[in-house]
């Protein structure tokens, strides 16, 4: 310890109060600030808002006019006849709840999808087309609900999407002007549904709810697992030492850490997203393990009627490079976390790193000053307590226990070990990544059922867009008129005019411009050279425009059309709609209505007429969901019944093959976008950002440790517990075939921090009993008392620690806590076992005879 | 003598403006509405214009379309023929609606068209004309003018320059609002406000921005329709009027969807 800390612990045993009260008035000030607390639950935010595919795909989503929706859907019981959701019951209900949902505020309602809002376009008797609302008032009699499903049917767009193949369900989507408002609206809809007339099951999902359900949950883990962490500690605390006023003080440690940390990730304005949310329960428990190992050595050196504060820095003293070694090792497996590019991991990983440096500081001050307060009657109760306990207690004997496995089947051992090592790293290339936020959710829950069931019905409620985009440079209006030949006399102010008119706007929009501009001079202009100039000019924009708007182009509707007949056939895509289906359906009802009709038309122009007539609806708006009004980019609407990132990886690939033998018509470029999409790309962001995070937090451990131990044999050791530990849980996580997803992945680089530490003491206690017995049996024979017992302690600490995370709603929480639970057992258990062996087999290094 | 001579003009005269006064704001809401459809629909035995509509989606994002409208009158108030001829864009040029208006309730409008592209006439459907009207926010009704006969009218306000008449739907079935609100210029009868409701939300808005007396005829040159549930809108400007043009009833006929009467159109 430098004297720098000596001077500071010196000054905490002789003004504790300065320190209790720099301590009450930090964690008071900061803690203020919790109470403007910001959830975040968009699973979006796991990319940075200037993530080029983030804002490719909310880019995507004004264009197309992509709300988030809540889906509700109604699935018919069983015994309704084989009609299925057709009948007059079934659908009146939802004509009526449809007529509720469409007066809640906040509801998008020219987009609101559903039988009574959607338009049919038909043939007529005499062969005349037919425009007409598919259900606008509820049906009157059984064969009126029965000639919607004929209608339907005939409509690629709508069914399968508003009604399921199998007639039995029928769907309503809810777009929703702004997603924080989506627990207001759900409850609307639900207690709407509770005063239908209807038997039906009902069921409310999509993703805001998911989301909003999801913020819910957060809060009732962070109100219940946190608070359970700190009881499971404090009876843990209570059963080494059985001193309640000792006890407190490492609780005082942990909560005024959590506060800190929490309070200054609040006033820094970060939003506490699913990642955050468990700051308090991973700092609990790391921020007592420096707290036991002061108390457990003061109450050994302790005697009664000694200066308490000789005894308090004397203890700090010997303890400040280890806890100080590995408080960093720790927070540096988290400050790793930084270099994943996922904003709330790396908010995570920063905050939590920083407050276990703060339990340090707070440990190595408060502690001693809090010990050299102590009253002299608890101080003899403790000592009685931990030499009692020490004895006869079950870590103790159970440490006794693995020491005489440990010392007595090295080699055994040691071959075991290596075996596993050998099969866990097979098993780490088995690993399938995959993930899907849905899943978050327990089996069971509202959510997790609704998803299933609407999926089994429904072509898929996973939506993914292909977008193609002419990337073709048009020329603007400007440059049209910059290369118009020479200008007659009388037009040159109105040529100037028209130049300034048209700066600032995209090509598409100077065009119309333009044409709007040439049309009020020709309106106005005499003289026939000018008129001619005019009309030349005007031609020339025209065609420009006609050719500029691609996607009416029938070749690349026959592209598109293709590419989805693929799609269609992979499997994974439950349907996909396109400007092409839409074309097709027109054009059939414009001919004879028969399916020979259901075609695209040959020409560009015949496309535009046909499109003029599908505009000609109830909801013109709905043709710029697959096209944008320049005819310059369209999207492909996929529904995917499987949110696995897997899955869609998979249809982005299929895709990618699709398109590398069927090239991409010229000028054309191909994106996606999507929810279900985006959660692939954050994914493997994540997964390629931790296998960074982990190197980097192995290597700069390992250093750390060269240091820390001045030897190379020592660094090495000390990272060989944690190697295999990792190994065996990411092995056997690829064995099982359980999915590497966003918890898991997250895992690695911090449990690297912290199962680093039990090496550490294992080495540091072996090198300093070995110094005084200079025999490696008697070393390892001592070292499986005191020793291991304590490192057995701060093992089950942290494990325990975190097992209140087990009874977590959400699945990512119940995954970290059973990790990291296992994590820490098994790197103790690890430690334990194969450094002895080691050090043994490799003594020649290890043990260099005292050089005098 | 000579005096009060003109005073007992005067009085007269005043007298009789009192009672013109109060015969008009006792005046038939009837009568006020048929002036108002005479005079947006019904102005000279025929007529024609060049239109021009630009379509404003809620992202500011446009498209344009260009037509020429021939209208003839069967009979003032009564049964009327459309044709309307789109020239822009390029890509639907000669794309032609003919309409054929009946007033009686119970008879339908006949609706044809025309796509020379895939050189298809065909047939509209009677159903609803509350649909878009080439993808714009004005409807076809907007365009060939809702028959007063379906809405029951009643005053609500009237001032020194306007009339504002509620209507009510006689087919509320039919429709998708539940009444609407219109506001008539005294002095040309001609609407210059339509606001529509769906029980309290007023949703959609039509407007005259601009009347100028044509041939003594006071018409609407620039008029705008605005979705206030979406925040787009559509402007329509007309040119080029002329009334009592004759053109002949040859004109409206089948024949002259893939035949343009040119002459009529330029």
């Amino acid at each position: 310890m430098n004297s720098a800390a000596k001077i500071l612990v010196h000054l905490c045993t002789t003004k504790p109060k300065l320190i209790y009260w720099t301590l009450l008035i930090l964690t008071l000030g900061i803690g203020s600030q919790i109470p403007n607390i910001k959830i975040d639950t968009d699973p979006e935010n796991m990319l940075d808002a200037a993530h080029p595919e983030r804002v490719f795909h909310n880019n995507v989503k004004r264009d197309f006019s992509m709300h988030d929706a809540i889906v509700v859907g109604a699935i018919s019981a069983p015994s309704t006849n084989d009609s299925g959701i057709y009948n007059q019951r079934s659908l009146k209900a939802i004509h009526d709840l449809v007529v509720t949902i469409m007066s809640i505020e906040g509801v998008i309602t020219s987009d609101l999808m559903a039988l009574s809002t959607v338009d049919n376009i038909s043939q007529e008797e005499e062969g005349a087309i037919r425009f007409e609302w598919m259900m606008r008032n509820a049906p009157v009699s059984e064969e009126e609900a029965l000639q919607i499903r004929d209608k339907i049917a005939r409509l690629p767009l709508l069914y399968d999407t508003l009604v399921s193949q199998n007639d039995r369900a029928s769907a309503i989507y809810v777009p929703i002007e702004d997603k924080n408002e989506t627990y207001r609206i759900a409850e609307t809809i639900r207690q709407a549904i509770e005063k239908l007339d209807s038997e039906d099951q009902w069921h409310i999902t999509g993703l805001p709810v998911a989301e909003d359900q999801f913020g819910y949950e957060m809060f009732v883990q962070m109100g219940i697992s946190a608070p359970l962490a700190g009881l499971t500690i404090f009876i843990l605390l209570f059963v080494f030492f059985r001193n309640f006023p000792l006890i407190i003080s490492p609780m005082i440690v942990a909560m005024s850490t959590v506060i800190v940390t929490m309070g200054l990730l609040i006033t820094f304005g970060f939003t506490v997203h699913i990642m955050s949310s468990m700051i308090a329960i991973f700092l609990m428990p790391i921020a007592v393990v420096d707290s036991v190992h002061i108390l457990s050595e003061f109450s050994d050196r302790y005697k009664p009627g000694e200066n308490l504060p000789k005894i308090v820095e004397e203890v700090i003293g010997h303890l400040f490079k280890p806890m100080l070694y590995t408080s960093v090792t720790s927070s540096i497996g988290f400050f790793s976390l930084m270099l994943t590019p996922i904003p709330p991991v790396q908010i995570f990983g920063a905050f939590v790193g920083f407050g276990i440096l703060f339990a340090f500081v707070v440990t190595i001050t408060f502690i001693p000053a809090y010990l050299s307060r102590m009253s002299e009657t608890s101080l003899i109760k403790l000592q009685k307590a931990i030499h009692k306990d020490d004895k006869g207690s079950r870590i103790a004997r159970l440490a006794k226990q693995l020491g005489h496995i440990a010392n007595h089947h090295q080699g055994r051992l040691l071959s075991v070990f290596a075996l596993i090592f050998v099969i866990s790293a097979w098993g780490v290339s088995q690993i399938k990544i995959n993930d899907n936020p849905v899943r978050w959710f327990k089996e069971g829950h509202e959510i997790r059922v609704a998803d299933k069931v609407l999926n089994e019905n429904f072509a898929g409620t996973y939506d993914a867009y292909i977008v193609l985009t002419d990337e073709t440079s048009l020329p603007g209006g400007a440059t049209l008129l910059n290369q118009a030949s020479p200008i007659p006399q009388t037009l040159s102010s109105w040529y100037q005019n028209a130049l300034d008119t048209l700066d600032n706007t995209d090509a598409s929009e100077q065009l119309l411009q333009l044409t709007s501009l040439i049309d009020e001079q020709l309106f106005t202009s005499e003289s026939d050279e000018a008129i001619q100039w005019l009309e030349s000019l005007l031609a020339n924009v025209e065609r420009i425009a006609s050719e500029s708007k691609r996607f009416q182009s029938p070749q690349i509707l026959h592209y598109i059309s293709e590419l989805q007949t693929y799609l269609g056939n992979t499997g994974l895509v439950g349907k996909s709609n396109s400007l092409s289906d839409v074309v097709k359906v027109v054009n059939r009802e414009l001919h004879t209505g028969e399916n020979k009709d259901y075609q695209i038309p040959d020409t560009p122009a015949a496309v535009a007429q046909t499109l003029l007539q599908y505009q000609s609806s109830h909801r013109p708006q709905d043709l710029w969901h697959f096209v944008t009004p320049d005819y310059r980019s369209t999207l492909i609407w996929l529904q995917l019944t499987s949110g696995d990132n897997q899955d869609m990886s998979k249809v982005v690939q299929q895709v990618d093959d699709y398109v590398a033998s069927h090239p991409l018509p010229e000028g054309v470029k191909l994106g996606w976008a999507g929810k279900a999409y985006l959660n692939v790309v954050w994914q493997e962001n994540m997964v390629e950002g931790m296998l960074g995070s982990l190197l980097s937090a192995f290597i700069i451990v390992f250093f750390m440790m060269i240091i820390l131990f001045r030897s190379l044999v020592f660094g090495v050791l000390a990272m060989l517990p944690l190697t295999i530990t990792i190994t065996f849980i990411y092995g056997l996580i690829g064995i099982v075939g359980k999915d590497y997803d966003m918890p898991i992945a997250v895992l690695s680089a911090l449990t690297l921090g912290l199962s680093v530490d039990f090496a550490i003491h294992f080495l540091e206690r072996t090198r300093a009993v070995y110094k005084q017995t200079q025999d490696i049996n008697q070393t390892f024979s001592l070292m499986f008392d005191e020793p291991a017992t304590a490192i057995g302690r701060n093992a089950l600490v942290i494990a325990l620690g975190f097992t209140p995370l087990l009874l977590a709603p959400l699945v990512p929480y119940i995954t970290v806590g059973f990790f990291l639970a296992s994590i820490m057992a098994v790197s103790a258990l690890v430690t334990l076992l194969v450094l002895p062996a080691m050090m043994t087999k490799l003594q020649r290094f290890v043990f260099k005879p005292e050089t005098k | 003598m000579k005096k009060s001579f003109l005073a007992l003009i005067t009085f007269t005269g005043l007298a009789l403006t009192s009672t013109w006064v109060s015969a008009k704001t006792e005046i038939n809401v009837q009568n006020i509405i048929e002036k108002a459809e005479m005079a947006s629909f019904y102005a000279g035995d025929d007529g024609r214009a060049e239109a021009l509509m630009m379509i404003v989606d809620a992202q500011g994002r446009k498209q344009m379309r260009k037509f020429t409208i021939l209208r003839k009158d069967i009979e003032d108030q009564g049964d009327q023929k459309f044709m309307v001829f789109f020239s822009r864009p390029t890509d639907v040029k000669n794309t032609v609606f003919r309409v054929e208006k009946h007033v009686a309730l119970e008879q339908d409008d006949d609706r044809w068209l025309y796509l020379p592209a895939l050189d298809l006439v065909k047939r509209i459907s009677a159903g609803d004309k509350r649909t878009s009207f080439v993808g714009s926010h004005f409807f076809y009704e907007d365009v060939s003018g809702r028959s007063i006969t379906e809405d029951d009218f009643s005053l609500v306000e009237e001032n020194d320059a306007f009339y504002v008449l509620d209507a009510k739907p006689k087919k509320p079935e039919s429709v998708e609002f539940s009444h609407y609100q219109i506001k008539i210029d005294k002095t040309t009868f001609l609407p210059m406000s339509i606001n529509f409701y769906k029980g309290d939300k007023h949703y959609r808005q039509v407007e005259t921005v601009k009347v100028e007396s044509i041939s003594g005829y006071p018409t609407v040159l620039r008029s705008k329709v605005s979705d206030l549930e979406t925040g787009g809108y559509t402007l329509m400007e007309f040119r080029n009027v002329t009334y009592n043009t004759g053109v002949p009833d040859e004109v409206f006929t089948e024949r002259s969807l893939r035949t343009p009467p040119q002459q009529w159109l330029q």
